[in-house]
């Protein structure tokens, strides 16, 4: 007699076992290939990601004979500062061969600073709520606007600068940070509205629905429940906008002329279009253009992915 | 609670984007200010029949292809590592990020500096290396031109296409691949049949942001080449820089603004088109 429990052989047929033979000896010793193959992809991809900045990097604490040295010089055999020291005191015959550039490092610097971190922050204040509206509410001609801010990012910038140019212009504002900042937020805007919604989303409505029963208003709700969890998604749309701003050169390049606005990569290019100019200074223009913007992103690097993660990646 | 929103991109874009598009229906160039007058569509038939542009546009394409696919493939493996746990992994991840925290200026002046005839860093390691006898003038010649500027392209465009893969990556459920380990499925099965459709998506947000970048790639060209040698590099953002501003011809400067705003338009939405059959796009 057979015990009911036990199924009908023709409902579950046995697996086919494989014809391999079972190893005799479970505990020899096996190559980790997949540690091998991971280890050896991570060596290759640091070199890759690496080697180019380091070059400049190496460069820019160098002496110019060093660095034009046949074969090149992979470490500085006489390591200096001069390069960077430069930036704030020029001496004579750097004042000659690229004395516009090397002066106005410092204050292109600076401007960077303050027109990326203003374009982050008022794409934040003006992206908060659209988005907000975006995730939570439905309304007549909610999808055919959220098209509509995507599509003003599909024209490139080349296509508006002339009539931008004119614009702020006539508003006086040319060579000033709100030329900047107004340009940047043409294209900025758009794409934090878009994240910042999908990580919205992703907010569930039950905290807002648990402040309101415990008589919290709509700004408080928003401030002190809804944007402390959606914070990832808030650093990760400011870092993006913050990028965009720092690395644009062409309407920085356009809508400013002297120091009080110009920004890095136009000060950067002026190195490079400048024909004396010596290698080991552009390295050292390089290297100040890049490190601010690369702290900011090691800082917030987790919060990044998380971000991205929850937001636009699921759409 | 999108006024704030609207009104500021409102302000700031519609006008550009009419103008813009006004002037390209109009002889324009700030050479012969006297001549303004309305041409209808007659900026865009004579794009067609420049041989400029019409070099430039298969320019364009191949580099377009070039870098899209090395961004694609180099991103892949780099997210895929990313996401295996090893010794250095946190270190790996911020090295990921570094290219982007660089301008597109500096990033062509740094690869200006690597790829130099006389004093370059390509020259003296691939010496160094046996690999090659005597420094090369890579960037003299067109081919070599227009592989190291979608080299240069490429490393400066990584990390974004990481970050968007690897935050796909990280919102597979575990169990899947449990599961197919039980069922004996090989890596590559496993990576065909879970890891691609899982990122499916976020791959498609890649590829079309990436053919946007590659479409107006210019900052990175603009120090590397310039467009040269002769127009080896050409592509159509950096003729339609050209065009505009230092031949100061607005009207056909303005054609290609629109061209290249037609193609971004195409594949858009060709892409959402693709994500809405398969049900996974909502807005």
């Amino acid at each position: 007699m057979t015990t009911p429990n036990v199924p009908p052989p023709d409902v579950r047929p046995p697996r086919p076992r494989p014809s391999r033979p079972r190893r005799a000896v479970p505990l020899r010793y096996r190559v980790p290939w997949k540690k091998i193959v991971v280890y050896t992809l991570a060596a290759f991809l640091v070199l890759y990601l690496v080697l180019p900045f380091y070059w400049i990097f190496a460069m820019s604490f160098m002496r110019e004979v060093d660095a034009i040295s046949v074969p090149p010089n992979w470490i500085p055999p006489h390591p200096t500062l001069d390069n960077y020291l430069s930036f704030l005191r020029p001496d004579e015959s750097q004042a000659l061969v690229g004395g516009r550039a090397i002066r106005e490092t410092p204050f292109a610097l600076g401007n960077s600073m303050i027109v990326a971190s203003a374009t982050a922050l008022l794409n934040l204040v003006l992206a908060v709520p659209a988005a907000y509206s975006f995730s939570r509410l439905r309304f007549t001609g909610g999808r055919l606007l959220l098209i509509g801010y995507l599509i003003t990012r599909m024209v490139p910038s080349i296509a508006i600068i002339i009539p931008f140019y004119l614009m702020i212009r006539s508003m006086g504002l040319l060579d000033t940070y709100w030329a900047l900042i107004l340009s940047y937020l043409t294209f900025s805007l758009p794409v934090t509205i878009w994240v910042l919604k999908d990580f919205f989303r992703a907010v569930p409505r039950e905290l807002e629905d648990a402040a309101r029963v415990d008589r919290c208003g709509w700004f408080r709700t928003m401030w002190s429940v809804f944007l402390p969890v959606a914070a990832p998604g808030l650093v990760a749309a400011a870092v993006f906008s913050f990028m965009t701003a720092w690395s644009e050169f062409m309407f920085a390049l356009f809508m400013t002329s002297t120091e009080a606005a110009k920004t890095i990569p136009v000060v950067a290019a002026n190195f490079a279009t400048d024909m004396n100019t010596q290698f080991t200074l552009m390295a050292a223009a390089g290297v100040v253009a890049v490190v601010p913007p690369l702290i900011l992103v090691l800082i917030f690097q987790r919060l990044i992915v998380q971000g991205m993660a929850a937001g636009s990646v699921k759409g | 609670m999108n006024g704030p929103a609207l009104i500021v991109l409102f302000s700031l874009v519609a006008y550009p984007i009419g103008y813009s598009f006004w002037v390209s229906l109009h002889q324009q160039n700030l050479k012969r200010p006297d001549d303004t007058r309305f041409i209808g569509l007659e900026n865009y038939f004579a794009l067609w029949r420049d041989p400029t542009f019409l070099s430039s546009l298969r320019t364009t394409g191949l580099f377009v292809v070039l870098v899209v696919s090395m961004t694609v493939v180099l991103a892949m493996i780099l997210a895929l590592v990313l996401n295996e746990s090893f010794l250095g992994r946190g270190v790996l991840r911020s090295l990921a990020l570094l290219p982007w925290a660089m301008p597109g200026v500096v990033n062509g002046l740094m690869w200006r500096t690597i790829f130099d005839a006389n004093t370059g860093a390509l020259n003296g390691l691939l010496t160094d290396l046996g690999l090659i006898d005597s420094y090369q003038a890579w960037l003299s010649s067109p081919s070599g031109a227009f592989f190291l500027t979608a080299f240069a392209q490429v490393w400066n465009t990584l990390p974004f296409a990481v970050i968007l893969l690897l935050a796909g990556l990280s919102t597979i459920p575990s169990d899947l691949y449990d599961a197919a380990k039980v069922d004996r499925a090989g890596v590559f099965q496993r990576f065909r049949q879970i890891t691609l459709p899982w990122l499916l998506h976020p791959l498609l947000i890649v590829l079309i942001l990436e053919t946007m970048n590659a479409f107006r790639a210019f900052d990175t060209i603009y120090v590397l080449t310039g467009g040269g040698p002769g127009d080896a590099t050409s592509i159509i953002a950096v003729l339609n820089v050209r065009t505009a501003l230092t031949y100061t011809d607005f009207g056909l400067g303005s054609a290609y603004s629109w061209v290249i705003t037609a193609f971004t338009l195409i594949i858009s939405v060709g892409y959402v088109a693709a994500l809405y059959r398969k049900g996974s796009f909502e807005v």
